[in-house]
């Protein structure tokens, strides 16, 4: 029995973070501190013929330019291959590369001055596809490691052709997964100062693995180790990913902090860290595999490329645990993989939360239940037929005995605890009836290998320090990421040494303090460092004991029992029990040291390069996730309703912490899976920031049951492996084969777009128009708002009296201040948002008046536009998000002319006109000529849009409006389709309006259809009559546009069910 | 330039800022409230959130030259007299919190419903959060607090 081992306890550094009083990394101020920023390539590949700073290191403000030539230490660093330039010499290898950074006094004057540093180049032909690097002939991205291949990992079991010749069916399968943005919410942060003291540097900072940041500045500064300590700051999430790219920033700012001799911070906006920072790797996966009719696993041949980008990070590790674990967790008698990761020119990818493992369980996982279906066996049979049992032997020939196979009990689990029968059962019987949204239910499981493995050396650092009042400090060598590690670390000391937990505080440690613990990664943190903390409170106990056994009249430590704060005899209530307090006073009287370091070594593990046979973990843990989904089937959208996750978790030590590793990774899987989609096409990032980067919202993660199994273990901490990585890792899959059951139709990519589900393939976007026109010099290297002079006229009269091409008008600013990010060139702003003339809702009988400076949110909430313009309302409602529409303003959507605003196409249908302002006079615009196309409007530059005014429907209206957006909130729409129909006394269609919004150039009336409608009576019949002509105008308006294909059809089924939506309403 | 005065946390403030300032940047860099957070610029992350007039506003998309007489309430003023809001409590029991980098914007649009609302459905809940992103909790223990806090 535990004292506290197990149970829920709120985080040691809650209060801090609740109250906005830690301190991360951008919240750090030092005396005298210059601000950077970084001028990076505009190329994602070429040689660079000219690099100018002559304007740059001129402009004010500016004290230093640092590039390849000042770098003292090592020019090309790697964690494993040193091929990565972090400031490049006279090539560029992604987008991403930096060319030189720049300090200077303000944050705006730096990133001016990265602006100003004029490159020139000879684009060299990148090569953007893995499959193409590959080829023996292709150019070699960096010719001085002479081959494109970073890494192959080969791995033979058995033999595979036998295998195969024995085998009833044999099918091949090829696989695909995207690359995969962390977007912790926290960009990076770094800020290096002069340490005279040791004559090297301190560095603050959003960082992951403080030892590996120390050892990259010192190499690259040209220090010893012990000239740079790292002292990390609260860090704003990581998930593997701020390990390179901070170090690699951690190295400029230093350079930037040495030439100067002033503390440097450099922070990125979000656009500049999806730039830089690395992703998950891209998988093409190729699975052969043969097997008996009764669903045995005979042979299985894997081929993975893996997409390393320019260079090579983490990809020899990231690889190396794939092909450990690319068969999944199935004994398989033959086996052949080989995996390969190479070199491109796209985003380089390196560790993110699963490494190595979410690619192989999509493929692996959903290959399991095509073979089931082909065997005519349940998905849960082919699992238990091939699953690993205690005892089974791994592709790589390691015999599972040393700790408890528990596939089979998550598996058994997690089908009883989401009562899968029973659902598979009604979901089957649902889409029976249901046309548009199908259901589905599927299962995915793993095994994962604890910490490093054979990866590297595993071992880790803590120090336990109790004070002469019985309190208690520990330190660790593995860091904070938001895991909740502090916290399981003072949970464990405390249990050892029998105090409260709150005696016990845990102290951020600098590189300086404590030895190398290794990389906080792998899941290891609890598993390795848990140990550590146990083993130095298990040093200080010991010294204690033997000051005060006398007294306790035992010799042997295990006679005595620690808890409470009381050391007492086991099974002996005679000898009064000692405070710990005093044990305490008593040891330093004795004058004993009470403070010891804490170390773990891994048990020892095997890797045979060549064969990829051996030991590769010391102990694995086994995970099973079930998914239940809804997709609509005319759009292709995926609704993960439930999300069902077994994990065995060998031991629970902060059930708070555990439960919550669960909710996030499945949350963070469930993007992978449908959602996250980083887009790069020809080496240049199309999902640059976090409006195309789409993460999961509270409205799309619905329910989330975690079930932890415990099956201790013998090398864990009480027991306990790991969790953090196993949680993220398996909803793909599951989402995967639900799916199969709801459409009937096998995916192989993931993310599951809308494109993807509905055609089986990607739409891709061609570059913008806008974007080729902008010339690159033109683009800021960091997107900010600068060179603004904004002027607040007190009222209408003097906002139109001033009112020319010479001001910009901004409102709300929602749409204006993006802009201004991207643009360089001044901007003169007038700021109508508060003129109260265009702030007012007025009703007369006929039409309502709505100023243009009205916020969307009092839109939504009036009464009167409830009730008279209800569709109007529905479409407001789905505009941003909360805060968006609190701030964005009714007249901004219109005057924007986004082809996605919401409030136009129910406006239109409604016959609103826009008011328009100048000083000498006004007119009113019927709203559907008002807007000419995508983003132009007929006001002049004298005018402002004063209001808009929509008669008052005089007959009932039914309305209904559907939006289409790839996720539930915060959607840029991408298509939406609104109806109005009145209807006369013979219910006949009297009064017929449609309207679209993203559709055609502008949104309109499809005026060719309500005449189809008008005077009939509404019914499938007629509504199956619109499907052709409708098919017409659309054809004739966008066919000839990348996207038709998709948005077509997908129109013409949301129209039909609008209208039947309408037809329910009437009836109702 | 420009010369603003507002109110911030119940405090009046005369400021002479640069017309490129954002209203984080006045918070963060003038007035030393950084528990406002930056995630994305361009409001979409809502780790900036901050309720300004008594709505939830993405304080990275609204200029300094807009905040003339504005009332603006921050993280810092939640916590009153080292006394945590029972808001604040319940996400520390309901482990709503991991990296901690969205939860000051993640209060603050929970405080501005529950000011309003202090009996949201779970829909109007999701509806106020809908623009506040977390990348460690999966929203749940989030969501639960929030319905904590409104349980009479």
């Amino acid at each position: 029995m535990h004292n506290i081992i197990g149970k829920k306890v709120t985080r040691v550094d809650a209060y801090e973070k609740v109250t906005g009083k830690a301190i991360y990394g951008d919240d750090l101020k030092l005396a005298g501190m210059l601000h950077s920023a970084c001028r990076f390539t505009d190329i994602p590949a070429g040689k660079i013929t000219k690099i100018d700073i002559s304007k740059a290191e001129k402009m004010e403000g500016v004290e230093a330019i640092a590039m390849y030539k000042d770098i003292p230490g090592k020019k090309r660093l790697g964690p494993i291959r040193q091929d990565h330039y972090i400031l490049v010499d006279d090539e560029v290898f992604y987008i991403g590369d930096v060319i030189a950074v720049v300090a200077a006094k303000s944050k705006e004057q730096a990133c001016a001055a990265a602006d100003a540093i004029e490159v020139e180049y000879e684009p060299i032909e990148g090569i953007f596809d893995p499959a193409e690097a590959i080829k023996p002939d292709a150019r070699h991205i960096h010719p001085d490691f002479k081959s494109n291949i970073v890494v192959h990992y080969p791995l033979v079991k058995g033999d595979i052709n036998k295998g195969f010749s024995q085998s009833d069916h044999v099918i091949q399968r090829e696989y695909r997964t995207g690359f995969h943005e962390h977007a912790y919410i926290e960009p990076e942060t770094v800020t290096a100062a002069l340490d005279p003291t040791t004559k090297g540097f301190k560095i603050y900072g959003s960082i992951q693995n403080p030892f590996t940041t120390r050892k990259i500045v010192a190499l690259f500064m040209g220090l010893n180790l012990n000239q740079v300590n790292v002292l990390g700051s609260t860090l704003g999430g990581s998930f593997g990913g701020k390990d390179d790219i901070i170090n690699y920033m951690a190295c400029r700012a230093a350079l930037l902090c040495k030439m100067t001799g002033k503390p440097v911070k450099l922070t990125y906006t979000r656009e500049e860290s999806m730039r830089e920072s690395y992703k998950r790797h891209p998988y093409i996966l190729n699975y052969k595999v043969g097997f008996n009719n009764n669903g045995l696993l005979k042979s299985m041949k894997i081929d993975i490329i893996a997409d390393s980008g320019a260079y090579s990070s983490q990809s020899f590790f990231v690889t190396w645990r794939s092909v450990v674990q690319a068969t999944g967790p199935y004994e398989i008698e033959n086996v052949q993989t080989d995996i390969r990761s190479v070199y491109t020119n796209n985003s380089y990818t390196a560790a993110f939360r699963g490494f190595g493992s979410p690619q192989i369980i999509f493929a692996q996982e959903s290959l399991m239940d095509e073979i089931a279906a082909i065997c005519k066996i349940s998905p849960l049979d082919i699992r238990k037929i091939n699953g690993f049992k205690q005892g089974s032997v791994t592709a790589s020939g390691q015999k599972l005995s040393e700790h408890k196979v528990s596939l089979d009990e998550v598996i058994e689990k997690a089908t009883e605890k989401s009562t899968y029968h029973k659902k598979a059962e009604e979901y089957k019987n649902l889409n029976l009836n249901s046309t548009r949204y199908k259901y589905g239910i599927g299962l995915a499981c793993s095994y994962r290998g604890c910490s490093l493995g054979a990866e590297g050396t595993d071992t880790t650092s803590a120090i336990v320090s109790v004070q002469a009042d019985g309190s208690a400090y520990v330190l660790a060598g593995l860091n904070e990421n938001g895991q909740g590690l502090r916290t399981t670390f003072c949970m464990v000391a405390s249990e050892v040494l029998g105090i409260p937990l709150e005696k016990v505080a845990f102290l951020e440690p600098q590189t300086g303090t404590i030895p190398d613990g290794g990389p906080t990664v792998a899941s290891r943190g609890t598993l390795t460092g848990g140990n550590a903390v146990i083993d130095a409170a298990q040093n200080i106990k010991k010294t204690i004991f033997n000051v005060i056994k006398d007294e306790l009249k035992v010799s042997d430590i295990n006679d005595t029992v620690w808890e409470n704060g009381f050391i007492s005899v086991k099974n002996n209530k005679s000898i009064a029990p000692i405070s710990f307090e005093k044990a305490v006073e008593n040891s330093f009287k004795a004058g004993v040291n009470l403070s010891a370091y804490g170390w773990f070594k891994a048990p020892e593990v095997s890797w045979h390069e060549e064969t990829g046979q051996g030991n590769a973990y010391f102990t694995y843990v086994y995970g099973c996730q079930i998914a239940e989904i809804k997709t609509d089937t005319y759009t292709g959208k995926i609704e993960v309703l439930k999300v069902t996750a077994v994990h065995d978790v060998g031991k629970v030590i902060n059930r708070l912490g555990i439960e919550g590793q669960v909710y996030g990774g499945v949350a963070q899987g469930i993007g992978y899976a449908i959602l996250e989609n980083f887009s790069i096409q020809n080496g240049i990032i199309k999902s640059p920031n976090l409006d195309e980067y789409l993460l999961p919202t509270i409205k799309d993660i619905h329910e989330i049951d975690a079930i932890l199994v415990e099956n201790e273990d013998k090398y864990g901490p009480f027991g306990a492996k790991v969790i953090g990585e196993p949680t993220l890792e398996l909803a793909s899959a599951a989402i995967n084969n639900a799916m199969k059951m709801a459409t009937g139709k096998y995916f192989y990519q993931i993310p599951l777009t809308l494109e993807r589900v509905c055609l089986g393939n990607d739409l891709v976007k061609p570059s913008r128009q806008s974007e080729a026109g902008l010339s690159t010099k033109k683009r800021k290297q960091a997107p900010r708002v600068s060179g603004v002079k904004i002027i607040t006229p007190s009222n209408l009269k003097e906002a139109l009296e001033l009112k020319s091409d010479k001001y910009k008008i901004i409102s709300g600013g929602t749409d204006v201040v993006i802009d201004l990010r991207k643009k360089n060139e001044p901007e003169n702003l007038l700021n109508i948002f508060n003129l109260p003339e265009l702030k007012s809702i007025t009703v007369s009988n006929n039409e309502i008046s709505i100023g243009s400076a009205v916020s969307v949110t009092d839109i939504i909430t009036n009464k009167t536009i409830q009730k008279h313009f209800p569709m109007l309302v529905d479409a407001c409602s789905l505009i941003g998000s909360k805060q968006i529409r609190n701030r964005a303003t009714f007249g901004g959507n219109i005057v924007n002319a986004a082809p996605c605003a919401d409030s136009a196409p129910p406006l239109i249908a409604y016959g609103a006109t826009v008011l328009v302002q100048s000083k000498n006079g006004k007119r009113e615009i019927p709203l559907a000529d008002f807007i000419v196309t995508n983003y132009k409007t007929q006001i002049k530059p004298d005018e402002i849009v004063t209001a808009i005014i929509v008669p008052i429907p005089q007959k009932k209206f039914y309305h209904s409006y559907y939006q289409l957006g790839r996720r539930n909130a915060v959607n840029i729409t991408r298509m939406s389709v609104g109806v109005i129909i009145s209807f006369d006394n013979k219910n006949l269609i009297d009064d017929c309006r449609i309207v679209s919004g993203s559709l055609f150039e502008r949104p309109q009336r499809i005026s060719e259809i309500e005449k189809i409608l008008s005077g009939k009576l509404l019914t499938e019949t007629l509504i199956s009559e619109t499907e052709d002509p409708l098919h017409e105008i659309i054809d004739k308006a966008i066919g000839k546009r990348w996207s038709s294909v998709y948005k077509t059809p997908v129109f013409i089924d949301l129209f039909k069910d609008v209208l039947r939506d309408i037809i329910k309403k009437n009836n109702g | 330039m420009i010369k603003i005065n507002l109110k911030v946390n119940n405090k009046d403030c005369q400021l002479d800022v640069d017309d490129s300032l954002r209203l984080i940047d006045v918070l963060r860099e003038h007035l030393g409230l950084t528990g406002t957070k930056e995630g994305c610029g361009v409001g979409e992350c809502g780790a900036c959130t901050v309720i300004m007039n008594g709505e939830t506003v993405c304080s990275c998309i609204v200029l300094a030259g807009q905040l003339q007489n504005a009332n603006i309430e921050t993280i810092e003023n939640i916590e009153k007299n080292y006394t945590l809001s029972r808001l604040q409590e319940l996400f520390l029991k309901n482990g709503a919190i991991q990296c901690g980098f969205c939860t000051p914007g993640m209060l603050m649009s929970a405080k501005a419903l529950l000011d309003k609302n202090p009996n949201p459905t779970e829909e109007e809940i999701k509806e106020a959060l809908e623009g506040n992103l977390c990348r460690c909790t999966g929203y749940i223990p989030i969501l639960n607090a929030i319905k904590e806090a409104c349980d009479k």
